[in-house]
Formats: C-alpha cells, sequence, structure tokens
C-alpha cells in the first residue's frame, strides 16, 4: 500500500472545482427562468417532528443492513433527507422521505435517479449497472427505470426538492414533472469574501444562499438538515464513503479514471482503512477519502449532534456518535 | 519564464523557453484535468461557513418572488400517509 491515494485526496478541493464549476455555471443559468423560491423557505415548513433528522445516502450498507426497512419499522417521526441516489430505494423500502436534495451537473446520468421517461434503450454508459449505489439499476435497467418512473410521480407532489442551481435542467425538469416544489440553494464553489468569487457573483445573480457541500449530495444532505432546516440531532444511514471489504475494483465509482490515470498501478489509489467499531477492514478511493476528511472537519464545526446509524463504511472519527440505527430513534424519542 | 522577464529595456541575448519548462507546464496542467475526473459533485470552501447568504446588503429578489406553493395542511398529513414518518 502506498500514500497515493491520500496524496490525490489532497488535491480533490481544486480538481472538483475544475470538475463540476463551469457545468454548474452553466446550468445555473439555464435553470434560472424556473427558480420560484430559496431553499431557506425549507426552515420555516412542518417537515416532520421534532428536532431530529434522519439523512439517506446512497452507499451499499443501506442494502446490505436493510436500513430503510428498519427505518419504516422504527416509528422514527423526524424529518428525512435523502440524497437523489436513495430516492428509489426510498420509494420502493415505502419511505417517503420529505426533502430529496440533488446538486450534480452531469445531465445523462442523474435524472435516472429520479426516473427518466426519455430512457427506451439501456445506455453504453455503465455507470449504473458498474456499482453497487442500487441494485435493481443493476439487474434490468429498463425495467428499474420504469418502475421508478411510476413510483417518483406517484409520491412527488409529497416530496420537497431541494435542488443546487449546479442540477442539470433536466433533472429539475423531471422534479418538477412529478409533482415536486422546488426549493433552489447555490453550491458555494469557492471564497465568497475573495476577489472575483464566483459564489458572490452567482448570490449577485440570483439571489439565493450558498450552501458549502462538502464534496458530495450526501454531505450536502447533512448540511441542510442542520444549517437549513435547523435540525439540532441528525442521523446518517447509507453514508459508507467506502466500499465493502468483498468488492472488486471494477465495481467502484471512480475505477474507469483510475486505470486512466494510472494504468496497471491503479490499485495504489485505493486506501484501506479499519473500522474498529465492525472490525472489519473497507477501502476507499481518494474522492471518497476526501469526503470522509471534509466530512470530519465540518461535523467539528456543526451546530447539531451527528450519529452515523450506517453500520458499515469508514466516516468514523471526533464528532459522530456511531450508534445503531435504533438506538438513534429511541434517542430522539420518535420524533418528539 | 517570459512572463517573469519584463522590463523597460532591451536585452541583446535573447531569452528563449527552455524545453524542460514548457513540458513541465504541459505535464502540470495535463496532471490537473486528470485529477479533475476524480473529484466530487459539489465543491468544498474549507474555513468557511456552511451558508453564506450575502453581506445583509440589499438582496436582489428572486424571480417570481418566493410562493410557497405546498400547503401548511399537505405536510401535515403526512402523518398519515404510508410511511408512518418512516
Amino acid at each position: 500500500m502506498t500514500d497515493l491515494g491520500r496524496r490525490i485526496a489532497k488535491t480533490l478541493e481544486g480538481a472538483t472545482f475544475e470538475r463540476i464549476a463551469a457545468a454548474g455555471l452553466a446550468n445555473a443559468e439555464l435553470n434560472q427562468p424556473s427558480i420560484r423560491r430559496s431553499v431557506l423557505e425549507l426552515g420555516g415548513e412542518r417537515l416532520g417532528e421534532g428536532d431530529a433528522a434522519l439523512v439517506v445516502s446512497a452507499g451499499p450498507s443501506l442494502r446490505r443492513r436493510g436500513s430503510l426497512e428498519r427505518l419504516r419499522a422504527s416509528g422514527f417521526r423526524g424529518t428525512i433527507v435523502a440524497a437523489d441516489g436513495a430516492l428509489g430505494a426510498c420509494l420502493r423500502a415505502g419511505v417517503v422521505p420529505h426533502v430529496v436534495v440533488s446538486v450534480d451537473p452531469h445531465r445523462g446520468r442523474i435524472v435516472r435517479w429520479f426516473g427518466d421517461p426519455a430512457l427506451s434503450a439501456a445506455p453504453a454508459d455503465d455507470y449504473f449497472r458498474r456499482q453497487e449505489m442500487d441494485a435493481a439499476h443493476s439487474r434490468d435497467e429498463l425495467g428499474a427505470n420504469r418502475a421508478l418512473v411510476e413510483l417518483v410521480n406517484r409520491h412527488g407532489p409529497e416530496i420537497r426538492a431541494a435542488v443546487a442551481t449546479s442540477a442539470a435542467p433536466e433533472v429539475t425538469a423531471r422534479c418538477a414533472q412529478a409533482g415536486m416544489a422546488l426549493y433552489w440553494w447555490n453550491p458555494m464553489y469557492d471564497d465568497y469574501e475573495a476577489a472575483e468569487s464566483l459564489s458572490r457573483r452567482l448570490h449577485r445573480l440570483n439571489g439565493l444562499p450558498c450552501i458549502n457541500g462538502g464534496g458530495n449530495v450526501g454531505t450536502a444532505a447533512w448540511v441542510l438538515a442542520h444549517a437549513v432546516l435547523g435540525k439540532r440531532r441528525v442521523g446518517i444511514v447509507g453514508m459508507d464513503l467506502s466500499y465493502p471489504p468483498d468488492t472488486p475494483y471494477e465495481k467502484t465509482q471512480y475505477y474507469p479514471e483510475l486505470v486512466e490515470l494510472f494504468g496497471d498501478g491503479f490499485k495504489d489509489a485505493f486506501i484501506h482503512v479499519e473500522n474498529p467499531a465492525l472490525g472489519e477492514t473497507w477501502f476507499t478511493d481518494p474522492a471518497y477519502y476526501w469526503y470522509r476528511e471534509v466530512f470530519l472537519q465540518m461535523a467539528a464545526e456543526a451546530g447539531c449532534d451527528t450519529y452515523n446509524c450506517t453500520e458499515g463504511g469508514l466516516l468514523f472519527g471526533p464528532g459522530i456518535h456511531t450508534v445503531a440505527l435504533e438506538e438513534f430513534v429511541q434517542a430522539v424519542g420518535k420524533g418528539s | 519564464m517570459k512572463e517573469f522577464l519584463k522590463g523597460n529595456y532591451k536585452v541583446d541575448t535573447e531569452i528563449k523557453e527552455s524545453v524542460d519548462d514548457e513540458r513541465s507546464q504541459l505535464e502540470t496542467e495535463f496532471e490537473r484535468k486528470a485529477l479533475s475526473r476524480l473529484g466530487g459533485s459539489i465543491c468544498f470552501v474549507s474555513k468557511k461557513s456552511f451558508i453564506w447568504n450575502g453581506d445583509q446588503a440589499a438582496q436582489p429578489q428572486l424571480q417570481g418572488e418566493a410562493q410557497p406553493e405546498a400547503s401548511r395542511a399537505d405536510t401535515e398529513d403526512r402523518a398519515d400517509a404510508e410511511i408512518k414518518g418512516a
């Protein structure tokens, strides 16, 4: 094992800006005519009971631990905030989130998390088939998509979509088509106090708040739960930020990119870490490792208690309580 | 290199970019572009707050001005919906 993965992870704050800023700003321009509400208005709405929220991310533990089925059985009545990639799993399990969060600017992929009515053939892009994020997609892409279209259409009017202006217009249009109410925000692209700050320029353009997203939609959903909705106790399920020990490298999210960058040496970019609570060694790639480091940094500053109920993965450290889902639900009094 | 050599006089010797410098710049650029493919889907800005909503100066209004469409009754009715809160 080398330190290659950790060295790459240190570069990803800037690399992420390189990756998404141009696309995100282009999408913001396209989305502009559709913007009606600020995400801050969600803070004034009654979404669930009490001061607790549960963030649902789309990592492999969501299925491995049966988190959603257990959540449904637990009687939790607090606020449920789902990352877009977890929406399908939530609805299939009978869990309708109060809020779904979407941010990634990719114009072809992300709409699939909401069911893409325009999809008529399995795409060449193996993004969904390759990963374990949602097994239903890998078995029968077209059939799973059709079923998801129906589910999202049925439950859309019950769900608020907290969409970043960077989200693809295909995604925001799909949310609106399904009857979701859209609440908008800007991703914080850079230091808003800096001269020529993109965040500042974007805020001037559309008047929306800029949210520090933490690299991925799951972390953005956690930020929304405490910093926008004002929840003081925030649980998390499905946020592994890593891969289970038996996962083939080919099934990891950034596998094609790592092979292209490092050839046969791609394995050196993966980072293996033991989770002391599980006694298992999970592995992660530079991007997910960076998300983990960022989350730990943010959790130390957050005005909430964070409870990781994932029961898998590598999100542990100062500022994060590791508990079983039922313990969290009991501790927060089922939302009261 | 050329950008660092500026003055109000001319020198007799012609300054040439070294091939190594050019190659180094190209490699750095390639590396930067290549690594960007590993980045996330949203930025993280270290040492900044979770939310920034301007400097408390006059804020531009959202197009169409905010008009919540979902009624309070709609959210409260969710308690009786399929999931019973979960």
